[in-house]
């Protein structure tokens, strides 16, 4: 016996200690904590890959080059995101032609290798039309450009692997599965510098394969396209063996090469070829498959950028149609001899395809979105349901409801609000800046004056929105100095402590006091100035490109101290952090004091702390060295010391990290496969993920008084977390107990009323926050099993209303709209609803009944202080609004005893053959006054019948409890009119009981067959 | 002995961590739910009073054994079906007219279909040729879930056969569904997931039941059904099923 409670005991220690050490993980407690998505979808954003179902019509995929991969099962008017979970930079998507209702293949890692791109994690399948995905494998690829499926033997899968842009890899070449992707052989492999660009598959022979290889690589500074070991190789058995192509096209050095075959003739192919010679640069065509080639065409249409435009696209049936993307994308209907433009859509086209049932109508991705064509691309329209937009930052105002400002990849600037009626549709942005946008901030008093700014600070605009009085207000280089270097990217942003104050970086901090007027250099160059880095001019390999993308050595965040502007705090793209305590006076260059940092790492964001001048975070991306280490850092001591709360948990490199304005340990951080919470000051991460897809986030701002966390993410817009308070006050004492609320501040019940928006059905709409009360409470574990109901009285017990209550594993959050429980309708026919009335201001309780165990929290509701209402007005609508709720209830009251006394009159007449005069008349007296009292013919449309008593003060109810205003003179005489009406009904009734129903009820005393009506009382009657 | 017991308690402790299979899981969740009390079920009455913006609706759900059901709303005093199955039509009363009215010819068939799964198609997948397939682990709602795929008979979509497949998240400790997810094979929703999630699970009479169950579009808003009432083997007139005379 002794025995056994020794084990018992032992047992119950280990399981003692286990819970003990093990920490909170804050990823089981989100519970309903759910993020929301604003877009917008007006300017959508960049495209990779389309691909159409073979068959179907109404099918279309496709992959964004951050916004993961959509779907369409309605020939493109609503799509719907199928690849939330996973990462959302998208190569190619691949439907399985023997089974393309079902199976799915999808490559991560744009192929389009600008700056801004995104990096993939492998390659990914789904078998049931994209409901559920696994990974294949291929993690290390970094980005795939293609992926082909024998249509004969669905096991075999060939894939052409990019590989890695910013640095050698391995994981790069042709690789091929013959078991439907469990493993992978690499068939074909150049060097680590060089990729898989295109492959293509014979579609009429599976054996035979087409693979272009590129050699590239990008840094931070500088593009390198072409190389001896680009070249164009072909297989004809299945991928055993290549043979490069040489006989006709360029030799010696190439860039990027794209390959097509002719599905209709597979001895045509076409290749476009970024080549040395600018005469060999251009289209070229084989008519024997591959043996010998002509070279056709050189317009710049086929040869700008070959590293963003590559793509070739030939007609299903006729083989001289050609199409190819580009920076407006072509169409040649002469086999490729001559080119025109597509038409008008956004620039920058990455792809394009054609129907295989219907090949006028085409599909074209460019870096603003999808569009649809039905005449060959003559015409597009853009699809409107895709919010794809890539956002690189985002600033909040103090407006109610709050408006976010940020800058697209090739989408401009623009400011939207956080919840609009209806939603928030396209309508509602506002574009304040030309080209890419970056970094949009209002004025911090007047709303109405924004700052932006175009790639490379080419511009930096003051614009004003009301007046509409655009300034260009960029800081110039002194008479004599160094020409300015600014970021493709460049650091804007206003001060906490003047609000006329603007900040921009070069290599050099300049300030402004006069919003942007003149301007005053505050450092020296703080960058490391490494001349090697600052060559952009010979950027680009064989196509120059030299477009500010690559500018480098250069400042790329500011961040004054929200305490005292003296603090500034400055990160370099090229590994500074410098540190000013005198206003500018002196600077430090701070990195040498963080250890286990990689040196030259780019500083990507610092995080000036709230809660003390000498407390900063700073992130570091090493992403453009091939190193997606996640790098974050806090110092408390003015940057002397610094310690690493990055975690492996953390699977991706980082960008930004906000932390909490109360909860000093509640920490954000936007990453490039989305948004990670830390509840203990970094020592241990999770990922967010109800309804935050896993996107790159570039940026994160916390509203300071509406508790937003704003994420301006790089392919899925903007995506917020309406409330954070509740995750301020997780801890693990709330394990302990079976439901504890969070506190609650005083809830404002909004007196704004509208008609909703204006978007149609194909058109995306971001949701509206709730305008409802919010409060929350935390469940150590998810409510399974008994009763768990809720409601909110009053503070004497009285019921206000019935609410429904959460039941998840941490995190839940009730909502009350703030009414009370609705009148009592008299019954009769049609809908004559009557919705309830608003609580008035005041302190109500929550009530949660779970099990047997009751739980109260207590609120408080106050009326919104900006209306225009007053509080006379209020109590005089609330007074006039409960009588016209008691006549309601009345007149229910009243209908339901007639009904009562009807139906046993009725009754009477069936049970006895002999007429009986009064019984009939008492029928006939109560039938008339009921049909005096409400509607009892007709339908609920055009054949409604004529209002009478309860449609008409239903009707003045609905129109006296919506408005929060006093009832106006009209409204009131209605009002009286109608309670003169109610109260003759009433006088009649009354009359009918004292004659009729008086005589009855002798009769029935007298008749045992018949019971007497149980009359309910008023009370009983409403509690029925 | 002291070891044997100790490692029999260790096994006890983590015993709901060793693997499973999909029928060992059907099975965990048949015998929670009360296993062969089933058996004498031959249809259940549910009635609540669903909350919509301070109002409260009542309803009845009917379902019984044999497909048939409806679903009842009272307003301003007036019972209407909102949606009933006789075994042999569909319909639904028009909110204009108020008169009853055939559904579509496919949503017909398609209740004939799913006619015999009552309770659902999981309990009953052997019998009704359905196919399960454990597809792993999920946590739903901070609750560690198995997973199955449930293939049923095909449905009918505007005249085509497509597939009929439907999720369940079965709690890995209360071995019953929290949630049960499809794709909406039609109309402008068509792609999106549709799920119910289930909690308040109750005895009655040997069976257990969840009384509250919320329906939505996945991360849109929901809709809870918290059930006040529920009857096992109502008594119910056929006629309360047909589809009116007119």
């Amino acid at each position: 016996m002794y025995n056994l409670f020794l084990c018992l005991s032992t047992i119950g220690m280990v399981a003692l200690s286990w819970a003990q050490t093990s920490p909170l993980n804050a990823g089981d407690y989100f519970g309903d904590l759910k993020a929301r998505h604003i877009g917008p979808a007006l300017m959508s954003g960049r495209i990779s890959d389309i691909e159409l179902h073979p068959t179907n019509s109404n099918v279309v995929l496709i992959g964004a080059a951050g916004g993961g991969v959509w779907k369409s099962q309605d020939g493109g008017v609503r799509f719907t995101s199928i690849f939330d979970q996973y990462c959302q930079s998208i190569g190619c998507v691949t439907i399985d032609p023997s089974d393309p209702d079902n199976t799915y293949w999808v490559g991560t890692g744009e192929p389009w290798t600008r700056n801004s791109v995104s990096a993939g994690d492998g390659i990914y399948k789904t078998t049931d039309g994209g409901k559920n995905w696994t990974k294949m494998g291929l993690e290390k690829s970094d980005r795939i450009a293609s992926i082909q499926v024998n249509p004969k033997n669905p096991n075999e899968v060939f894939v052409g692997v990019l590989g890695a842009l910013w640095g050698p890899s391995d994981e790069r070449g042709v690789f091929k599965s013959t078991d439907g992707g469990k493993t992978w052989n690499k068939l074909l492999f150049v060097n680590n510098t060089t990729g898989c660009s295109d492959l293509v598959m014979d579609p009429g022979n599976p054996s035979i394969l087409y693979a272009a290889f590129w050699e590239f690589r990008r840094t931070a500074y500088g593009f390198n396209s072409g190389g001896l070991n680009s070249a164009l190789y072909k297989s004809i058995d299945g991928g055993a063996t290549w043979k490069k192509i040489e006989q006709g096209l360029p030799l010696g050095e190439k860039g990027r090469i794209a390959v097509a075959i002719a599905p209709s003739n597979s001895s045509i192919v076409y290749t476009v070829i970024e080549a040395k010679k600018k005469e060999e640069k251009g289209l070229y065509r084989s008519d024997d498959g591959g043996n010998t080639w002509k070279f056709l065409n050189g317009d710049f249409a086929l040869t700008v950028r070959p590293f963003y435009f590559s793509r070739i696209s030939i007609h299903p049936n006729d083989p001289n149609i050609i199409a190819k993307a580009g920076l407006f994308g072509s169409i040649s209907r002469d086999g490729g001899k001559t080119f025109k433009n597509l038409g008008s859509m956004h620039s920058d086209i990455h792809d394009i395809v054609f129907d295989a049932a219907q090949p006028d109508k085409m599909f074209v991705a460019t870096d603003g979105g999808l569009y649809r064509s039905l005449n060959g691309a003559s015409s597009l329209e853009m699809i409107e349901d895709l919010p794809l937009s890539q956002f690189y930052h985002v600033s909040l105002d103090n407006r109610k409801p709050y408006y976010v400002y940020g800058g697209l990849q090739d989408n401009n600037s623009w400011f939207g609000p956080s919840a609009s009626p209806g939603g928030v549709e396209a309508r509602d942005w506002e574009l304040v800046g030309q080209g890419d946008g970056f970094r949009v901030y209002p004025h911090p008093t007047h709303p109405n004056i924004v700052y932006s700014e175009m790639q490379g600070a080419e511009a930096i605009w003051r614009f004003d929105v009301e007046k509409q009085q655009l300034k260009t207000v960029k800081p110039y280089a002194l008479e004599g100095a160094p020409k300015l270097r600014f970021n493709w990217n460049a650091p804007l942003t206003t001060s906490k402590h003047n609000p006329d104050r603007l900040y921009v970086g070069s290599q050099y901090v300049h300030v402004s006091n006069d919003r942007g007027d003149s301007w005053i250099q505050l450092s020296p160059d703080l960058t490391t100035n490494d001349k090697t880095k600052q060559n952009q001019e010979a950027s680009g390999g064989l196509s120059a490109d030299n477009s500010g993308a690559e500018n480098h050595c250069t400042i790329f965040t500011i961040a004054e101290s929200p305490i005292t502007d003296e603090v500034i705090w400055v990160g370099t793209d090229d590994g500074n952090i410098q540190l000013t305590k005198d206003g500018g006076k002196t600077w430090e260059n701070l990195v040498k004091n963080i250890t286990g940092l990689p040196a030259n790492t780019w500083c990507y964001h610092i995080e000036a702390s709230v809660h003390g001048k000498e407390i900063a975070y700073a992130v570091f991306d090493g992403h453009t060295k091939n190193d997606y280490t996640p790098y974050i850092y806090k110092t408390t001591d003015y940057g002397k010391t610094w310690i690493a709360i990055a975690t492996p948990e953390i699977t991706s490199f980082v960008r930004n990290i906000q932390e909490d304005y109360v909860n000093k340990d509640l920490l954000f951080v936007g990453a490039e496969n989305g948004l990670y919470i830390s509840l203990n000051g970094g020592k241990s991460w999770s990922p967010f993920t109800n309804n935050f897809p896993r996107v790159a986030v570039h940026y994160l701002e916390l509203h300071p008084t509406q508790h937003a966390l704003v994420a301006a993410t790089h392919g899925r817009g903007i995506i917020i977390l309406d409330d954070i308070r509740p995750l301020r006050n997780i801890n693990e004492g709330l394990l302990t107990k079976n439901l504890t609320f969070f506190e609650t501040q005083a809830f404002t019940l909004s007196e704004k009323s509208n008609f909703g928006g204006t978007a149609l059905n194909n058109q995306f709409v971001g949701d509206n926050p709730s305008g409802n009360a919010k409060i929350s409470y935390f469940l150590p574990k998810r409510h399974t099993f008994g009763k768990m109901t809720g409601e909110i009285t009053t503070l004497g017990g009285e019921l206000v209303s019935k609410i429904e209550v959460g039941k998840n594993k941490g995190i839940n959050t009730i909502e009350w709209g703030f009414n009370a429980t609705a009148p009592k309708v008299a019954k009769g026919k049609g809908f004559a609803i009557a919705p309830p009335p608003y609580a008035p201001a005041g302190k109500y309780l929550v009530k949660i009944t779970k099990g047997n165990e009751v739980f109260q929290h207590e609120i408080e509701v106050n009326y919104d202080s900006t209306s225009s209402f007053t509080m006379t007005d209020r109590l005089t609508q609330q007074a006039v609004t409960k009588e016209v709720f008691d006549m309601i209830q009345d007149l229910a009251y009243l209908v339901y005893q007639v009904d009562q006394w009807d139906e046993k009159a009725l009754e009477f007449i069936s049970k006895n053959s002999k007429p009986n005069k009064m019984v009939s008349g008492l029928t006939k007296d109560l039938t008339s006054l009921r049909n005096s009292l409400v509607v009892t013919t007709g339908d609920n449309y055009v054949g409604t019948a004529e209002d009478q008593l309860r449609e008409k003060i239903n009707e003045i109810y609905g129109t006296v409890s919506s408005y929060f205003g006093a009832p106006s003179s009209s409204e009131l005489a209605n009002i009286r009119a109608l309670s003169n009406e109610l109260n003759n009904a009433k006088k009649q009734f009354k009359v009918i009981q004292e004659t009729r129903i008086k005589a009855f009820k002798s009769l029935l005393e007298k008749d045992t067959a018949i019971k007497m009506p149980e009359i309910l009382s008023f009370e009983d009657f409403l509690k029925q | 002995m002291k070891h044997i017991l100790f490692l029999i308690l260790l096994g006890s402790l983590f015993s709901n961590v060793k693997a499973q299979n999909v029928d060992d899981i059907i099975n965990a969740y048949y015998q929670t739910i009360g296993g062969s009390k089933w058996e004498n079920v031959s249809g259940l009455r549910m009635n609540a009073k669903v909350e919509q913006g301070g109002m409260n609706i009542p309803v009845e759900v009917v379902m019984l054994k044999d497909g048939r059901m409806y679903t009842e709303i009272t307003l301003m005093g007036n019972p209407m079906i909102m949606q009933a199955f006789d075994g042999t039509t569909v319909w639904t009363t028009n909110f204009m007219s108020m008169e009853a009215e055939k559904a579509p010819s496919d949503e017909t068939e398609n209740a004939k279909r799913a006619a015999k799964e009552f309770p659902n198609g999981l309990i009953g997948y052997k019998r009704l040729g359905y196919t399960p397939t454990l597809i792993g682990s999920e946590t739903i709602e901070g609750t560690l879930c198995h997973k199955i795929k449930l293939e049923k008979k095909t449905m009918l979509v505007e005249g085509k056969e497509v597939p009929n497949v439907e999720y369940y998240y079965i709690d890995k400790e209360n071995n019953v569904p929290i949630l049960t997810e499809t794709e909406i094979q039609f109309g402008e929703m068509k792609g999106k997931i549709s799920q119910t999630k289930y909690s308040d699970y109750q005895e009655i009479e040997g069976v257990i039941i969840a009384y509250s169950n919320s329906s939505g579009i996945k991360d849109g808003m929901t809709q809870t059904i918290q059930f006040e009432n529920i009857e096992l083997n109502p008594k119910i007139e056929d006629s309360k099923f047909s589809f009116p005379n007119k």
